[in-house]
């Protein structure tokens, strides 16, 4: 407004109406008296989204990738589907949508009211779930675009300890909550908007965004898949529903002899190895471990949930409105000086500051609620992996960690193994 | 693990678990499940010029077009030309598009079309302005359906001051202004693939 | 076992891959360096909004006639700033290719490098199966330590991030008020206001000097009677002469036997109470501690300062707010009642719109660059009872005209000129007529209302009802003379201004017509109040002048203050009371005048 009135020279009686005002019509609309028609708008239809054509194409490249694990157990022929998936599903569809990223939009159908998922998407989402319920993880072994581009790059993969594996794979939980939060709460897609790959296929994106790509990939050329790891929200159900698979791949294609050659060869600390009945010990040290922590992680879920409600400050944060109501208060009280587009926009817009205020300590109430069951959640998954390692299990030879694992099939060259003739 | 022979609990199990999930996923879609697309609401819209700068694609899928039957064909279209200017033509020093994209066609006595060249607009919103402040209000930002790649979260509607973005009925792609919806209706693109945008000089006329 | 294909060597392919690998990563770094660098470009050539091209323009508009010379600049630079904006987009899409080709070339032949030289598998010194058995332990402690960490990490950002909002959510006034009852810090509160206070009516309001030009801020007093001889200098009919402490562009106001004015430096802001029979200093109050006040002045002008707006009487209190929006409430004995800070006003010059008061309500305008709003306030307690969002800046103070539609509360604005409901807060009307920084503050008399503001035109509007709604009518315009800090006052026929440069201006209320004005001496700050058919108008030289109120000029006196003036004087039953620079005069008519 004030700077379109500045542009104005003085003198010039053509005063701007208030842009509350709704706009009239000030000139009436031309009576021609020449045989002028008055031309459409050009509006074209949207690009059509193929949604039906990308989710069997999903489908495809599904069995496909499910095919090469099991029967040809090709090592060579998953990496040609990833760049195929690269090319598709990445540079030619742009990224969107993609699986992991449909998971918002389903969280989106069941939290808030009025909002739906389409067919298409759904079936995004469903599919490499089923598979990884019937074949495990064959979507992230070469169907994904974000595996993919990570698994082209993984050239020099070191491994680093199991431990430091396990631990900084909490990040995908936390990752997790904050997108399901995110949805619940209207604040946002924070999956989409913290894609670190899209830009890349798209060739444009944020700088800021476009530089964390650049820079996990650059990781990613010696500690394999990061964002999968540590990251890939979608990954904690892939790998829940992996670890019941009803077929996994198996490492020897029949019985292993342990000759111990591919225990470097998985960049991910997805081969369990064997571990001799003397080391395991007493059972009973374990059993003992798991009752303790049986008792104690009521108090553990209790105090993470407590912590969550207590956060819902920070959190909510994340909401733009509330995030907007704080900075009209810092600069209303003088804390800040500088006002920035989004208040400008705001203290010319008709709600008051008293509305935003009152919407935003509402916003605050949904992210306590949030906040505690994400803070319990945490909890909860962290008792659960304590759990999970309280005991060592008496292990024989080495198999795949079914959770874990990715099937991208770099083991399979390792193992001297030949495959039994076939019985018909 | 287990040699796939007959079913047993666990098959039993996975086969329920499975059938619950696409059920429970498919009841979670409810009747809601049309296909949607991101347009930007005019009435909401404040000019703020993101648009241009904000997408995802270089130059933004967002336009402006005129609506012709609300559109005064103005000699002195606010629009078109900058405040105070003295000419009324397409030199620099009068025309208020940074980029030249609006087309100044004369029809008849006082009246002037103006047509807003896609291919060089870039969405900044000034004319849109302008044509508010001063004029009929006839030019309004609007998604190009045929360049928006659709994105999951639009980057520009995240950045949208004043919360005009939302997802529309992807057969009802556009958000009209109110008017005659004679010069509103849809066509069929003809062209899949816009025209890059090109520097096209202005003409040197004075 | 293991002569697998996968596992051949090959010393040429190995040497091939590795010297690709380098070239290819070299040049892709390059590219990459070269891609920020144009990124960092681009951000610096705005195609939309060129600032150079804007001056240009704007230049080549103020030119009195064509200058081809300078279009043409404007085209050359026009275009070849498009140029170079297209260049740089068209490189940095190239360069992303180019990035692109680079990095997977690296790729595919650092792939290669590895591939060719691979080495069998080594085994371990250690037993695999002890370190396997070990990690359980590992994993568990390191587990356990993230869960601590993010508990500690919770912790510190819940505790750490504080909620300007919520600290507020429970006090009824607007978030960056704060109740008194209720300060945010933890302070008691001042006192509990008395509910029940008598208010006082518009009879009572107008014959005491309640505000900022007197009644309703209508410049015009009750009282017909007003000094025309006396002497500063011999102190001829100078009842009494007090010093007033701090500095303030504020007027007096009056309330029966008492006179308010206040001061302020960069430090210190003090109420003055004085009796208006004697001059003596009754009461003087420093005001400090404020819930949410004490804020850090903002920056001020010179002629604006720390207490520009006046304060206002009513109700048996008296109010005033400071530069760095502290406003606050004393009863007429100098206790304080409340206060609260109503923000820091953001405005360029400093906050100068008075204060006004009616019914039960105190108003403040609050016309600043960010949530410009008015605000009417409870006088008993400081909450805010409704509120008004406003759109622009603007230094005027509101206007308080009794109107044949009823009471209206009239704002001059930066474009607009608004009234509104003064007890209900809804918009009545609004009139586009001004532009610029508009320091005057409007006026009213017998039904038009009269605007004007440098760099705008005077507005006469006038109010008709023809439906339910009341419709501004606007009866004419001019703008040969204009006001710049000084309001215009009205007398029913006539308007009086006073200008920046000195100018002395009467036009007619019904046409707009000049009928006269003179070129007094120094500008006019200070704004000229009717008193009878006199005019009494005081200029930034210290000279006051005493102008009959008719459509012909006639200088009926002029008086040297001794100092220069900047506020405009309160006129009581006979007397007249002037603040100064630094003093206070009570002027008091001579008993044969």
């Amino acid at each position: 407004m004030k700077t379109v009135r500045s542009l104005l020279v003085v003198g010039l009686f053509l005063l701007p109406a208030m842009l509350s005002v709704a706009a009239e019509m000030r000139f009436p609309p031309p009576d021609f008296q020449t045989d002028y028609k008055i031309p459409d708008l050009n509006s074209p239809a949207p690009v059509s989204s193929n949604g039906t054509r990308d989710a069997i194409i999903l489908f495809i490249a599904l069995s496909v990738t499910t095919w090469m694990v099991f029967k040809a157990r090709s090592r060579r022929g998953l990496f040609i589907i990833s760049i195929f998936s690269l090319a598709y599903f990445g540079f030619y569809r742009t990224g969107c949508i993609c699986p992991v990223g449909s998971t918002q939009n389903v969280m989106a159908a069941v939290f808030l009211p009025d909002v739906g998922v389409s067919v298409a998407v759904l079936s995004f989402f469903v599919m490499p779930l089923l598979f990884s319920l019937f074949f495990g993880r064959v979507f992230c072994a070469s169907v994904c675009p974000l595996g993919a581009i990570q698994e082209l790059v993984a050239i020099a993969p070191i491994r680093i300890s199991p431990a430091l594996d396990r631990t900084l794979g909490l990040g995908r939980y936390v990752y997790l909550g904050l997108a399901v939060l995110g949805v619940a709460t209207g604040s946002g897609f924070f999956i989409c908007r913290w894609d670190p790959f899209v830009g890349i296929y798209r060739m444009g994106h944020s700088f800021g965004m476009l530089l964390a790509g650049g820079a996990i990939l650059t990781l990613g050329i010696f500690v394999a898949r990061p964002y999968c790891r540590f990251l890939c929200p979608y990954g904690i159900m892939l790998g829940w529903m992996s670890r019941f698979s009803k077929w996994h791949l198996d490492i020897p294609p029949s019985p292993c002899v342990k000759c111990r050659l591919c225990e470097n060869s998985c960049p991910y600390n997805a081969i369990n190895m064997p571990i001799p009945s003397h080391l395991v010990g007493d059972p009973e040290a374990g059993k003992r471990r798991i009752r303790r922590l049986v008792y104690v992680s009521p108090l553990i879920i209790a105090v993470g949930a407590t912590l969550g409600y207590l956060s819902y400050e920070p959190l909510s944060r994340m909401h733009p409105k509330v995030a907007l109501s704080e900075r009209i208060a810092a600069e209303n009280i003088g804390k800040l000086t500088t006002d920035t587009l989004e208040t400008r926009t705001f203290r010319a817009g008709k709600q008051t500051v008293d509305e935003l205020n009152a919407q935003a300590v509402q916003i605050r109430e949904y992210f306590k609620t949030g906040g505690a069951w994400f803070g319990g959640f945490l909890a909860l998954i962290i008792c659960l992996k304590l759990i999970g390692l309280s005991t060592a299990p008496k292990r024989d030879i080495y198999t795949p960690n079914k959770e874990t694992c990715f099937s991208c099939g770099r083991c399979y060259p390792y193992c001297p193994v030949e495959p039994l003739p076939k019985r018909s | 693990m287990s040699e796939g022979h007959g079913i047993d609990r666990r098959d039993f199990m996975r086969g329920a678990a499975a059938a619950a999930f696409v059920g429970g996923a498919y009841a979670a879609v409810g009747d809601k499940g049309e296909e949607m697309v991101w347009q930007l609401d005019p009435n909401k819209c404040t000019q703020c010029g993101r648009c241009s700068t904000h997408c995802v694609l270089n130059p933004s899928a967002v336009k402006c077009m005129n609506q012709f039957n609300i559109c005064g064909y103005c000699d002195l279209c606010f629009g078109y030309l900058q405040p105070g200017s003295r000419g009324r033509d397409t030199g620099a020093e009068n025309e208020l598009c940074p980029t030249a994209a609006i087309k100044r066609t004369y029809i008849e006595d006082p009246y002037y079309e103006y047509v807003i060249e896609e291919e060089k607009c870039i969405g900044c919103a000034k004319c849109v302005k302008a044509c508010l402040v001063f004029g009929n209000a006839s030019f309004y930002l609007q998604i190009r359906q045929d360049i928006c790649i659709n994105c999951n979260e639009c980057s520009i509607a995240k950045a949208c001051p004043s919360d005009s973005f939302k997802r529309v009925p992807k057969l009802q792609p556009y958000i009209y202004l109110t008017g005659d919806v004679s010069t509103t209706k849809s066509q069929p693109s003809s062209d899949p693939n816009p025209p890059q945008t090109t520097l096209g000089p202005r003409s040197e006329n004075s | 076992m293991l002569e697998k294909k996968e596992f051949e060597t090959n010393d040429f392919l190995w040497r091939l891959s590795s010297a690709v690998a380098v070239v290819s990563g070299l040049f892709s770094l390059i590219v990459f360096l070269l891609l920020i660098f144009n990124y960092v470009q681009i951000r610096n050539i705005d195609p939309i909004d060129n600032l150079l091209i804007t001056q240009m323009r704007q230049e080549y508009a103020s030119l009195p006639e064509k200058d081809d010379a300078l279009a043409q600049r404007i085209r050359d630079l026009d275009l070849l700033n498009r140029k170079a904006f297209f260049t740089s987009q068209h490189h940095l899409r190239t360069g992303a290719v180019l990035l692109f080709i680079g990095v997977s070339i690296f790729m595919i032949s650092f792939k290669g490098a590895f591939r060719w030289k691979r080495e069998l598998p080594k085994l371990d010194e250690t037993p695999t199966a002890d370190k396997e058995f070990l990690a359980f332990a590992q994993s568990r402690q390191l587990i356990t330590w993230a869960g601590v960490g993010i508990l500690a990490l919770g912790m510190a950002s819940a505790l750490l991030t504080e909620s300007l909002v919520m600290k507020n959510a429970n006090a009824s006034v607007a978030p960056e008020g704060g109740d008194a009852a209720k300060a945010g810090d933890g302070k008691e509160p001042i006192q509990v206001a008395k509910a029940e206070i008598a208010l006082p009516t518009w009879d009572s309001m107008e014959k005491n000097w309640p505000s900022f030009r007197g009644p309703g801020s209508l410049a015009t007093a009750h009282f017909t009677t007003a000094p025309v001889d006396w002497d500063i200098a011999t102190g001829s009919g100078v009842r009494w002469k007090v010093e007033i402490p701090l500095p303030g562009a504020n007027s007096p106001v009056i309330w029966e036997n008492k006179l308010f004015v206040s001061g302020a430096d960069k430090d210190k802001r003090e109420i003055y109470c004085f009796d208006i029979n004697e001059g003596k200093v009754l009461w003087s109050k420093t005001v400090e501690d404020l819930p949410g006040g004490s804020q850090a002045p903002p920056k001020v002008s010179e002629d604006t300062g720390y207490a520009a707006p006046s304060m206002v009487a009513h109700g048996g209190r008296v109010f005033a707010i400071f530069a760095e929006g502290d406003l606050v409430a004393y009863d007429l004995d100098g206790n304080r009642l409340w206060g609260i800070n109503v923000g820091v006003p953001q405005n360029h010059y400093g906050h100068s719109s008075s204060l006004l008061a009616y019914d039960k309500f105190l108003y403040v305008q609050l016309d600043q660059k960010v949530d410009p709003k008015l605000m009417a306030l409870d006088v008993a307690t400081g909450k805010q009872l409704w509120m008004a969002k406003r759109s622009t800046i603007s230094w005027a103070s509101p206007i308080l005209a009794q109107t044949d539609f009823g009471p209206q509360l009239i704002l001059n604005s930066e474009e607009t000129v608004d009234a509104y409901d003064p007890i209900t807060g809804t918009q009545l009307w609004s009139q586009v007529c001004l532009s610029g920084e508009v320091a005057p503050s409007p006026c009213y008399k017998n039904g038009i209302v009269f605007a004007a503001n440098e760099y705008a035109v005077a507005t006469a509007i006038q109010l008709e009802k023809p439906g339910d709604a009341i419709e501004p009518k606007v009866l004419w315009e001019y703008d040969e003379y204009l006001p710049e800090v000084a309001s215009p006052v009205g007398d029913g026929e006539r308007f009086y201004f006073g200008t920046s440069g000195g100018t002395l201006v009467c036009l007619n209320a019904k046409t707009g017509e000049k009928l006269w004005s003179e070129d007094m001496s120094d500008g006019f700050y200070s704004s000229p109040v009717l008193v009878g058919d006199r005019i009494y108008v005081a200029d930034t030289g210290g000279k006051m002048y005493i102008v009959k109120a008719s459509s012909t000029f006639e200088l009926i006196a002029t008086r040297d203050m001794g100092e220069q003036v900047f506020a405009t004087p309160a006129f009581m039953d006979g007397r007249m009371y002037v603040r100064t620079q630094k003093h206070l005069y009570c002027i008091e008519q001579k008993a044969n005048a």
